[in-house]
């Protein structure tokens, strides 16, 4: 019986080599299961949509010939340090040395690691954080917005506006992610000429912020950032509207783009702005998808509901990841494409993409989305959204 | 503005009061330390919130459906669990309520979702304003309603036959049981108020912010505190407690930072231990370890 397996075995392997001249292979290693399966599997969704529409055109083109599709995935069950063991397995059993990014920071930090080392290249769109991008990295291309500049796009969008605001207040929960999107703010803040008058971190997961809201209160600031969590951006609200707080603008970074924020805050949850990597109604245009609004149509064909940031990170990159293979002309030279990726300069469902010389997207603009008649509206960037935005926001009711 | 943070600190600290309550009473009691507290708190807030989501009802107005219920969920626990174990080690007592803990918050993440949830009636966030200084209506009724419970407590304590047994059974439990209480009972009932008084607490405080079953832990050092500094079994020591709490956190924060408030209350936590382990109101008596 064993005998069998294994002859079985073989000859599949035999099948499988002989089929992949005609075919490029990419790897992923994607939380699958454990605790970010969801995420995981979103942005797995994202591949596989994009594995579909790519192959339906008859795959991608290079050097006028056209390969189809496949892509090889692992399961890291949440784990990092699996992911980046499974990822050297596919680079060195499974010899793919295209690799489509995992989720989530950590995980893409272990196994970017492991394809720097042996000369594999990866294009992510799931991790955030800015310590990827300083490790003198030259084969890893990341397509989310950094933490430390979550905020700018708000703080751009807001600096012309009339009445013009000139004060700032800026608090932020004391976990490292918040601390970073909170200290990227303060700079860009002070690089356009905002005036800082509180500068404030608190506990993570606070149950009472009044002391904070009554020292903003005695400030009185035009623009009130908040940086932290769902929880502490109610508490936030909340104890605004108690304390009579009306800032010209209220912005957070986690919270709005949430559906669970106007459930929780009902009416008061009205003319707050937030920031997103990526919403379904902003107007890009796309090179495989078409547009933005084709992606998520057919997204919605293919499961049965909306897309999300994740699932649309995971379809952009590997988006990304095709278009650098057909202007290189090759998909075997890892060096080409990686020059390809460097000149990169399009339009994509994810937005406007370039990349630095670190491999962290640049010009990319943040989504500002405000809440509306109790919807969430993209308002920024404002040639591709799809209302206007209110300034200043009224006071509370 | 020293006048409104220390008004901020009273309000906060009544609502630290009401959940310190509870637990300080069944410690004192029955010498078991909840540690299910919080997790007890959060199913009334989910009462709240289920009520005022899917039938309208005015958040203040499912108060008493959270009491009851919860104090009838405290009985049937301490009833047909809690007192099986409760002549064994105090550590398998606190075994038994941490594995109640994870089962609470793992039934409510699969039934209600880890989704934060929070209760915003159409008149929160109105607030009277005097001399310069805010008050927020739904913080001051909540401090009021912890203040009036406070004194319902104490009365019913000081002079009901049901709560002279109570305070009877947490004295002396010999001599209790030879004037022919049953600490069964007594514990059941203990339990049963502490459950209470939490779902209250859980209940107020869907109002203010917003819970998700994985806030149950923060909760229950919150009551934590509370019954330390207040000392155990003692409602006015609860209250007292948990104003002094509110108060710390509320000037701490103003005086050395809001990052450092946790660090601050935990440290008088600790140093109150050491000067007077009692609490500032516990007496000798209370809340020894009887086993």
């Amino acid at each position: 019986m064993k005998k069998l397996c294994l002859v079985i075995l073989f000859i599949v392997a035999l099948i499988t080599n002989s089929y992949a001249a005609d075919k490029i292979v990419f790897g992923a290693s994607l939380s699958l299961t454990g605790k970010l399966a969801k995420e995981g599997n979103l942005v797995k969704d994202g591949y596989e949509l994009w594995k579909e529409v790519v192959n339906k055109k008859g795959g991608i083109n290079v050097g006028g010939k056209k390969y189809l599709v496949d892509i090889k995935y692992y399961d890291d069950e949440s784990d990092p340090n699996r992911g980046a063991k499974l990822v050297e397995k596919l680079i060195t059993e499974d010899k793919i040395k295209l690799i489509l990014g995992p989720y989530g920071s950590e995980s893409v930090f272990a196994t970017s690691a492991i394809t720097e080392k042996y000369g594999a290249i990866m294009v992510q769109g799931g991790a955030a954080a800015d310590k990827l991008y300083t490790r003198g990295f030259k084969n890893l291309f990341g397509i989310y917005t950094v933490a430390t500049e979550y905020m700018s796009d708000i703080l751009e969008m807001l600096k012309d506006k009339d009445p013009k605001p000139s004060t700032i207040a800026i608090v932020y929960s004391n976990d490292l992610f918040s601390t970073q999107v909170a200290q990227g703010a303060k700079a860009k803040a002070q690089s356009l000429g905002y005036n800082i008058v509180l500068f404030q971190d608190y506990p993570k997961g606070t149950q009472d912020l009044s002391t904070v809201i009554v020292q903003i209160k005695s400030k009185n600031p035009d623009i009130i950032i908040g940086c932290g969590h769902f929880q502490d951006t109610i508490v936030i609200v909340k104890q605004c509207k108690d304390y009579k707080v009306n800032p010209k603008a209220l912005a957070f970074s986690v919270g709005p783009t949430l559906p669970d924020f106007v459930d929780s805050l009902k009416g008061d949850s009205e003319y707050i702005f937030g920031a997103a990597q990526w919403t379904k109604s902003l107007k890009y245009k796309d090179p495989v998808f078409g547009s933005n609004a084709e992606f998520v149509k057919l997204f919605k064909a293919k499961y049965k509901e909306d897309p999300n940031y994740h699932s649309a990170g995971g379809a952009a990159a590997a988006v990304i990841f095709q278009r650098a293979i057909e202007k290189a002309g090759t998909f075997t030279d890892i060096a080409k494409i990686r020059e390809a990726l460097s000149k990169y300069d399009e339009e994509t469902l994810f937005g406007k993409i370039r990349f630095d010389s670190t491999g962290k997207v640049v010009g990319k603009s943040m989504a500002v989305i405000q809440i509306l008649k109790g919807t969430q509206v993209t308002v920024y960037p404002e040639a591709v959204a799809e209302g206007k935005m209110v300034y200043p926001k009224p006071a509370w009711k | 503005m020293i006048l409104q943070i220390l008004i901020n600190g009273i309000l906060l600290g009544g609502f630290y009061a009401l959940i310190g309550v509870g637990f300080s009473l069944v410690w004192g009691v029955t010498n078991i330390i909840n540690l299910a507290h919080g997790a007890i708190a959060l199913l009334g807030s989910y009462i709240t919130y289920y009520m005022f989501q899917n039938l309208h009802l005015d958040p203040f107005l499912s108060l008493p459906f959270s009491f009851i219920l919860l104090f009838i969920f405290g009985y049937l626990i301490q009833r047909y669990i809690m007192n099986y174990v409760v002549k064994a080690q105090i550590f398998m007592l606190l075994i038994l309520t941490f594995g109640i803990e994870i089962f609470l918050v793992n039934f409510m993440t699969t039934f209600f979702s880890a989704d934060f949830r929070s209760v915003t009636p159409t008149y929160a966030g109105s607030s009277m304003e005097f001399a310069g200084v805010v008050v927020p209506y739904i913080r001051f009724v909540v401090f009021v309603i912890c203040l009036v419970v406070t004194i319902i407590m104490g009365l019913f304590l000081e002079k009901t036959w049901i709560g002279k047994a109570i305070r009877a059974t947490s004295l002396d439990l010999e001599a209790a049981m030879m004037t022919g209480i049953s600490p069964r009972k007594i514990y059941s009932l203990t339990f049963a108020l502490g459950s209470g008084l939490a779902g209250l607490a859980g209940s107020l405080l869907s109002l203010t912010q917003a819970f998700s079953p994985n806030i149950a832990g923060g909760l229950t050092l919150r009551a934590f505190i509370v019954a330390i500094l207040g000392g155990l079994g003692r409602v006015e020591g609860a209250f007292l407690g948990g104003v002094m709490l509110g108060i710390i956190e509320t000037l701490s924060s103003f005086y050395i930072g809001e990052g450092y408030k946790n660090a601050i209350a935990f440290g008088l936590m600790v140093f109150m231990l050491i000067v007077k382990p009692s609490g500032l109101l516990g007496r000798k008596y209370y809340a020894e370890v009887k086993h």
